[in-house]
């Protein structure tokens, strides 16, 4: 668990701070934050209490592989329970992640407070996380394996369809020969010639399949070479 | 206002709750802040948008996230987790 606190003031009154506070989004630094929606909100007219319960969605920046390996989901949730007390000039916002919560849990606390040394005109802004990752590392690490291996797995199958056709072209030209020794057989050498024609037909037939065979190859060559270096890149941009 | 709003996390409800939205700011501003909330206003506003906010979040299954979150850090309880009471 680790923990993150930060202190800041605004040169504004409590109440003007607060009014803003539910207009806060969207702004131009926050982009990641794509969604607001209050879910619940109830207020206690005799305590000037107002409790609301909102849900904030953001964008995801975490790398696709990521997503893939748990189960992908294209955006991520925060529930906040905010309390503005009125009589104590205080809103307090409490604030959890709903989604990746099996992975990590980040519970924030935010206080807009009036400044002690001017409480008419300045707001303090107190912000206390608690960050708690669930996985060890060894976790992570076996579902990145079972990702790769997932993945090199398919880029293998790909490779082997590649390949079978290479063999079945193979299987075809052994055909040809078959035919070709019948044929030798059967005519007994009659003519030169049609030998010769026969040959040619196979030399070409071989070369082309060679060719083929090659660049079956370097293509999963490069796929898996490329699979190898997103693999790297995502690994890279998460630290 | 002049100002942007915030979105709902599914557009179908973006209408209904900017008019909520800019209801409950005016209250919060007007009245709210200046000691005159008799109580929670809005109330219109709020059935509608909240309507189309429980078909959306049971399509997208958020309601199955949340219920989680809420047996956690109840709503009554300020958002504060109920196993870490000491939690400020």
């Amino acid at each position: 668990m680790r923990l993150f606190k930060s202190e800041q003031y605004f040169d504004y009154p409590w109440e003007q701070v607060s009014a803003a506070n539910w207009q806060k989004y969207p702004n131009e630094v926050s982009t990641h934050v794509k969604s607001v929606d209050v879910l619940r909100r109830e207020y206690d007219p005799v305590k000037q209490v107002l409790t609301t319960e909102r849900l904030i969605g953001c964008s995801q920046n975490v790398p696709r592989w990521l997503l893939c390996m748990t189960g992908g989901c294209e955006k991520s949730y925060v529930r906040e329970i905010s309390t503005v007390d009125l009589q104590n000039r205080t809103v307090t916002m409490r604030s959890c992640n709903l989604t990746w919560g099996n992975l990590l849990k980040v519970w924030e606390t935010v206080v807009y407070s009036p400044d002690s040394s001017d409480p008419f005109g300045r707001t303090k802004f107190r912000q206390e996380a608690e960050i708690t990752a669930h996985l060890t590392f060894q976790r992570v690490c076996d579902q990145i394996e079972d990702w790769s291996v997932d993945r090199f797995g398919q880029n293998a199958k790909k490779g082997k369809l590649g390949f079978d056709s290479v063999l079945e072209n193979f299987a075809k030209l052994d055909e040809i020969s078959d035919r070709t020794c019948k044929l030798f057989d059967e005519m007994n050498l009659r003519t030169s010639s049609v030998l010769k024609e026969w040959n040619n037909r196979t030399d070409s037939v071989l070369k082309d399949l060679n060719e083929r065979k090659e660049s079956a190859i370097q293509d999963v060559n490069v796929r898996t070479h490329t699979a190898v270096s997103k693999l790297a890149d995502s690994i890279f941009h998460k630290n | 206002m002049g100002n942007l709003m915030s979105t709902s996390f599914a557009p179908e409800c973006t209408e209904l709750k900017q008019k909520y939205d800019t209801c409950f700011n005016e209250w919060y501003s007007e009245k709210f802040l200046k000691g005159k909330g008799l109580h929670n206003e809005c109330t219109d506003f709020w059935e509608d948008y909240r309507k189309c906010l429980d078909i959306h979040m049971k399509k997208q299954g958020i309601d199955n996230l949340l219920s989680e979150a809420r047996s956690e850090a109840p709503f009554e309880n300020g958002g504060k987790a109920v196993d870490d009471e000491d939690r400020k």
